[in-house]
């Protein structure tokens, strides 16, 4: 069909004796207008799409790295199954990466839970129970954590906290509860680093982005909903616990989500205080190592061997590729821009 | 328990407030003691960033002076206090790695909020998204492999300053998108139905509005970017001379934080680390408190806008 403008009209019947009309506007036949038309709609792609094209060389250049032929397809890459089992030993060419995948699910997802219900909580008060000018007050502090760099948290969580930890904590712990499985076997050291401590900085370091989801979600429950439950007769809390949560399911989940992207991934302050450690954790007071921080502290001893660099390429593959379907999900979760102005999120 | 009475409008003492059944004393006495207790969850964020910010303090003041920033000499940055080649580095690598991530995120930006479809906007949101999501730690791999051994730049300035700006460059595409995305529709088809050309509008109309949220998504970038540790100790390592050129090697401040932070009181190490931390943690707060601030006056500005 094309452009109205310039295709001819229909053939009319010709009047007798006067001879038929040109078609009004000749089909443009110069290039300029075209090639600039095309230019306008291809130009803005190139910008557009440059984190597209930084995502896709950062895969581009991990797999390289790590020496992957894509075809023919040999499960997992150059080390086939073995690479997701439980052995790490870079004198036996043993490359498996359980032991960092274990480590980084068991710091990461208590920290998640932690850190879900306490901001539920905190988002509860503030939208619900606390009075404005209060909230105006504490609600910049809970932002002003997700600012706080990583490595800042870990020399703070190293030097104040650990030697609490290590001294009253986990030795309370110790002696109290070694009836649950998972508390008894070798005592805690006092220098504090291990586990727990790396649960409690991942809470914090989790809980700015969960609060500040969930805070959100609950104040976009419309106010006619809530007022509807309060003129039912339900207290503020039954109104929270039966209309607004679950009209904010969605945005719960995504903080969910987003909170364990951020937990999951976390290197720095982790390989401060969690240690370095190729072995499962004998109990909960033991140093471990997460994906993220042996990749972290073991690209320096891996220089010249291409095995262990590809190892440890592909662990960066597998970190990347989790964290990035946790964040396409917790993304598409909410639909809005929420809280860009605010760091880390 | 009060009846209603035959006749008369219904009086306060029939309605639920006054109905004294113990479930009822239950309910309300639970909801006044969740409200009191629940706002006691605040002290678990408080006691952390205030706590955090005495330590860092405390420990940094009695260190701190000009002349340690200042120092550049090679023997006090390595057996001395002084921090001055790190402070000089990080600003190298910042300005760089800033630059680029504005001019990236501007142009990035501005075309996904005004020349894209809305569909197309939406996938290129979802990969600025990806981006965002990105472990630092694989950035810095990426960096290490691309620009120190591929590219052949060794642990250099422009290795640094190429991979936090890749790590920054989300933050500022996303601020500018939502900062054009968010100016009025009526503004938009006002200008452009009088005959505006698209570039125009965003030139006259559209940066001036939006400029204030784009600065924020600058200097969010910028507090990203410099309390970033991974990427930069996988790219720029240390270096014990001030920079003469872009492939000079360059110390950056959370280097010093996470070389120093493990070693025995009394250590320079040490000294530095706290001197760093205190630094880079100030600079983030001061960026975060104007960024809210200009946000919290930008939407009023808009919300102007809308009358």
């Amino acid at each position: 069909m094309g452009n109205p403008l310039t295709t001819p009209l229909a053939a009319e019947q010709p009047v007798v004796g006067q001879k038929p009309l040109p078609a009004p506007h000749p089909p443009a036949r110069r290039a300029g207008p075209r090639v600039a038309h095309a230019l306008g709609v291809v130009a803005p792609w190139i910008p557009a799409l440059v984190p597209a094209a930084i995502v896709a060389a950062i895969i581009w250049q991990l797999l390289v790295a790590s020496g992957v032929s894509l075809w023919p397809l040999r499960g997992p890459i150059t080390f086939g199954w073995s690479f997701f089992g439980p052995h790490w030993n870079s004198a036996q060419n043993q490359w498996g990466i359980a032991v960092f995948v274990v480590g980084s699910f068991l710091t990461a997802v208590p920290a998640l839970f932690l850190s879900l219900f306490i901001g539920l909580g905190i988002a509860i008060a503030s939208t619900t129970y606390l009075p404005g000018f209060v909230t105006r007050i504490l609600d910049p502090f809970v932002d002003l954590l997700a600012g706080i760099p990583s490595v800042v948290y870990g020399i703070w969580a190293f030097l104040v906290i650990a030697p609490f930890f290590g001294t009253q904590l986990n030795p309370w712990l110790y002696d109290h509860a070694h009836f649950i499985p998972g508390f008894s076997g070798p005592p805690p050291e006092a220098i504090g680093t291990g586990l727990p401590i790396g649960i409690f900085i991942l809470t914090i370091m989790a809980l700015p982005i969960t609060t500040l989801l969930i805070r959100d979600a609950l104040r976009s429950v419309p106010k006619d909903l809530w007022e509807s439950g309060l003129a039912l007769g339900a207290t503020r809390w039954e109104t929270m616990r039966r209309v607004a949560i679950p009209h904010s399911t969605r945005g719960i989940l995504s903080a969910g989500f987003l909170g364990f992207g951020r937990a999951f991934s976390e290197t720095i302050a982790l390989a401060m205080i969690l240690g370095v450690q190729a072995a499962y954790p004998a109990n909960f007071f033991q140093e471990t190592a997460t994906l993220a921080t042996w990749m972290f502290e073991n690209l320096d001893a891996a220089y010249g061997n291409s095995q262990w660099l590809a190892a440890l390429s592909e662990m960066a593959l597998v970190l990347l590729a989790v964290s990035l379907v946790v964040n396409i999900l917790g993304r598409r979760l909410i639909s809005s821009f929420v809280a860009y102005d605010v760091a880390g999120l | 328990m009060a009846t209603a009475q035959a006749t008369g409008p219904p009086l306060a003492s029939d309605s639920l407030l006054y109905d004294r059944s113990a479930r009822t004393r239950w309910r309300i006495g639970f909801d006044k003691w969740i409200g009191r207790l629940l706002p006691l969850l605040f002290l678990v964020a408080l006691f952390p960033i205030i706590d955090l910010m005495y330590f860092v303090t405390v420990r940094a003041a009695p260190i701190l002076s000009i002349g340690n920033l200042t120092n550049t000499s090679p023997y006090a940055n390595l057996n001395g206090n002084a921090v001055g080649l790190a402070l000089i580095g990080t600003f190298y690598v910042m300005a760089i790695s800033t630059a680029l991530a504005v001019l990236l995120g501007l142009f990035g930006g501005i075309a996904t909020a005004e020349f894209l479809s809305e569909r197309s906007a939406g996938w290129i949101r979802m990969t600025a998204n990806m981006l965002a999501g990105t472990p630092s730690v694989v950035v810095g791999y990426f960096g290490y492999f691309a620009f120190v051994v591929y590219f052949g730049w060794g642990y250099s300035m422009i290795a640094g300053a190429l991979t936090l700006a890749f790590f920054m460059t989300p933050y500022t595409f996303r601020t500018v998108d939502l900062a054009y995305t968010s100016i009025p529709r009526p503004i938009r088809e006002a200008a452009l139905g009088s005959g505006a050309k698209p570039y125009q509008y965003i030139l006259k109309i559209g940066t001036p509005i939006a400029f204030p949220q784009v600065l924020t998504g600058v200097f969010l970038a910028m507090a990203i970017g410099i309390g970033e540790t991974a990427p930069i100790v996988l790219t720029t390592h240390t270096s014990l001379l001030v920079p003469q050129s872009i492939y000079s090697g360059v110390t950056f401040l959370t280097y010093l934080v996470y070389t120093g932070y493990n070693l025995p009181p009394g250590e320079n190490g040490l000294a530095k680390a706290f001197q760093a931390a205190f630094l880079i943690m100030v600079i983030v707060i001061a960026l975060n408190i104007v960024v809210r601030i200009i946000a919290a006056r930008y939407r009023k500005r808009l919300e102007g806008l809308f009358q």
